[in-house]
């Protein structure tokens, strides 16, 4: 018993240890992420002057702005899946962590949450620019709804995406033609969730309590449940040549 | 060297292909404690493919490896807790510091004791000449400097079994001179086995108990300490 409860205090700080040396790489390749974050700047302010000449409307429709924001989303997370698995293998220093006595699962684990603060700080900036830019229709939302849209309207999709990214990445290291083996794989696999994560958006948006999102809710849950388990099955046999 | 002989690893035949082509082919042989073996070969011999698949960061396509009984199927944090390795690839990150880059790896084996990793780096730091660099990021390093971080990184950790792949390519003649001298201490006073590739004849010769010369893939020459004195090995490459 005292031993599982060793190992778990020891996977948690290693899992620390390699989210932390991450963030601080990121941080000190801050460049990298500015362009990301001009890229979605960019992208929302193309959208909503197209939307705004060609429609002539003050406020952008609910439907519209939300798949706006989450086909830049999904965009967003083909540049922030090659700084998983990918960049690690470019840089040699793969090896290093292969090398270690540190488990494949801690690995990914730590990835995954690596991509989901970094997608999670780049919606912070979509959405805020997004509201100003394209001034979306939206009922004012009280402070149970904010939650409930950031809890499972934001969070629980981008978890999902995350681990959909981990595994892409990981799975396209070792191939050849990264840039273009990267989106062929992510498609077919966030493809089953872009509905309810785009229902889930508008549902919420509009005011729904929570007992409507159920199916969508049950969807990603059952999603992420999938991807995780093929991960944590595959871990192994992913991350070693 | 120690007169126990036991054995330590056991490479039971190793066959690694690519495709049609096989990098190695049937390598079997077996190291004993507290020695030091050499692996000499020309280029594209299949030096740089054994030492990975010896510490387990490649798979074999055949054979084994056993290391102090354990193999990497179903041991593999176990004996990775006792290797150190070294390879032609740098396992530093650039954007981090020298310290900064240590600590990370010292944390991946499970030292997490600030005050330790502090004086484990401070000491290495001056013994290899880096005490001046050591809050530098590593992408301001000379290739040299880097190698010298990257053998620190693998010493760190107190390893019983040392990979090293051609360690002494980009040093200076004090830091191989250095390097040699830990290398050998580490055997002799801290019974650590070390395995290592380099073309660089006239140093296995200095250090080395045990040469195997590779040539396309195949062992074509293994000779004790007392043998390779009296041969040119150039001449099995």
């Amino acid at each position: 018993m005292q031993n599982k409860d060793k190992d778990q205090k020891s996977s948690f700080k290693l899992f620390k240890t390699i989210l932390f040396k991450d963030i601080k790489s990121e941080v000190r390749q801050i460049n990298d992420l500015f362009s990301i974050f001009l890229f979605d700047i960019i992208s929302i302010f193309i959208f909503s002057s197209v939307y705004s000449f060609s429609s002539q409307a003050q406020n952008m429709p609910l439907e519209i702005f939300v798949i706006e924001v989450w086909l830049i989303i999904f965009f967003t997370l083909i540049f922030l899946m090659s700084k998983l698995f990918v960049k690690e293998k470019e840089s040699g220093t793969l090896g290093g962590l292969l090398s270690s006595p540190v488990s494949g699962n801690i690995i990914l684990v730590s990835k995954i949450f690596y991509c989901f603060i970094l997608l999670s700080i780049v919606e912070l900036i979509l959405f805020i620019f997004s509201i100003f830019l394209s001034a979306p229709s939206i009922e004012n939302l009280s402070f149970a709804q904010l939650m409930i849209f950031i809890t499972f309207g934001v969070l629980l999709p981008t978890l999902d995406l995350s681990i959909c990214g981990s595994i892409v990445s990981a799975f396209s290291m070792y191939v050849k033609n990264k840039s273009f083996v990267l989106p062929i794989l992510l498609f077919p696999l966030i493809l089953p969730i872009t509905t309810s994560i785009i229902s889930l958006n508008i549902k919420i948006l509009e005011g729904s309590l929570i007992n409507d999102l159920f199916y969508e809710v049950i969807f990603l849950v059952a999603h992420i449940t999938l991807m995780g388990s093929i991960l944590t099955l595959i871990s192994q046999t992913l991350l070693y040549d | 060297m120690n007169e126990s002989n036991k054995e330590l690893l056991n490479c039971v035949n190793v066959s690694k292909q690519y495709g049609y082509f096989f990098a190695l082919k049937n390598i079997s042989f077996k190291t004993e404690e507290n020695t030091i073996i050499g692996i000499a070969g020309a280029n594209g011999a299949g030096k740089t493919t054994l030492i990975k698949i010896l510490c387990g960061l490649i798979n074999p396509t055949l054979g084994k490896i056993v290391i102090k009984g354990m193999d990497y199927e179903n041991h593999s944090n176990t004996i990775k807790k006792k290797i150190g390795i070294s390879t032609d690839e740098s396992y530093l990150y650039e954007e981090l510091t020298i310290f900064e880059n240590l600590k990370f790896y010292d944390n991946l084996h499970l030292n997490f004791d600030k005050n330790s990793i502090k004086t484990k780096i401070e000491q290495f730091a001056s013994k290899f000449n880096l005490t001046e660099w050591i809050n530098e990021p590593v992408e301001n390093l000379s290739h040299g400097m880097k190698q010298k971080v990257e053998l620190i990184r693998v010493f760190m950790h107190q390893p019983s079994i040392l990979f090293l792949d051609e360690p002494f390519s980009g040093l200076d003649y004090n830091t191989t001179k250095i390097l040699i001298e830990s290398l050998n201490e580490m055997r002799d006073k801290e019974n650590v086995s070390i395995i290592l590739t380099t073309h660089k004849t006239e140093i296995l010769a200095q250090i080395c108990d045990k040469i195997i010369v590779l040539k396309k893939g195949k062992i074509s020459k293994s000779f004790t300490k007392e043998e390779y004195k009296e041969i040119q090995i150039e001449s099995y490459f």
